[in-house]
């Protein structure tokens, strides 16, 4: 009875390792998405609203679901409240935001790089800085895509078959 | 008895949560992965049976030499 229970309690936790793992293997390309749509709007904002930044970063974060809304809330919390440059809010934000989001070190580095060049230039380059951001992401979002659509069905079978070999090597 | 089928159905077992585990790495393309765990439920699988081996040895030693 014993051994049920914990041969039960082996294959709920592998199972849930699968699941959670997967999870974050399909958490990657929406979030991905869900940052290139809000790039876009930030170009928009930019160029057709001639919005301060820390007003459309606010519009943003209204827009958005976490964790992509808390980072542009962060973002417009530090422009306003702190004494720092448009960069230093931008990478602490980023970082504090960085933990709750399924993304890779690519991103965080395409990230940062945009950051540096935000509200350094005239629209039309900030314009050009965006597009080019874009499309490092939409690289990324495809690399993530694949990876998904390869590894989400293995990783979910490989945790659940790893538990039931363990429990009939135990037994 | 009761021992030696419970070892059966072991070795069934693992035969096929291994063949499974083959299948679904193979399918995904990570072939090296999909060789180790098939060879590492071979020798366990191996160990298990001479360990097994070597008891009925011992008895028919024990039978036929008289020791």
């Amino acid at each position: 009875m014993v051994k049920l229970i914990g041969a039960i309690f082996i294959i709920l936790a592998t199972t849930w390792t699968g699941f959670e793992a997967a999870k974050h293997l399909s958490e990657r390309p929406r979030q991905l998405r869900q940052l290139r749509s809000a790039l876009q709007s930030l170009e928009a904002e930019i160029m057709y609203g001639h919005t301060p930044l820390h007003e459309a970063a606010r519009r943003l974060a209204a827009q958005l679901s976490n964790p992509l809304s808390s980072f542009f809330e962060g973002f417009a919390k530090k422009l306003t409240d702190t004494e720092t440059t448009v960069k230093d809010a931008w990478e602490d934000s980023l970082k504090d935001v960085w933990k709750q989001t399924a993304f890779k070190q690519g991103e965080f580095e395409i990230m940062k790089q945009f950051g540096e060049t935000l509200g350094r230039h005239d629209r039309i380059s900030q314009q050009k800085h965006i597009m080019l951001t874009l499309s490092h992401l939409e690289r990324e979002e495809a690399d993530a895509v694949d990876k998904q659509a390869k590894y989400e069905k293995m990783v979910k079978s490989l945790g659940f078959f790893s538990g039931l070999l363990l429990i009939i090597l135990l037994i | 008895m009761g021992l030696e089928v419970d070892i059966i159905f072991k070795i069934a077992g693992v035969g096929i949560v291994v063949a499974f585990l083959h299948t679904v790495l193979d399918q995904v393309g990570k072939k090296e992965y999909a060789q180790w765990v098939t060879l590492f439920g071979f020798i366990y699988i191996l160990f298990q049976v001479a360990s097994i081996v070597d008891d009925l040895f011992q008895k028919i030693k024990s039978v036929f030499l008289f020791q």
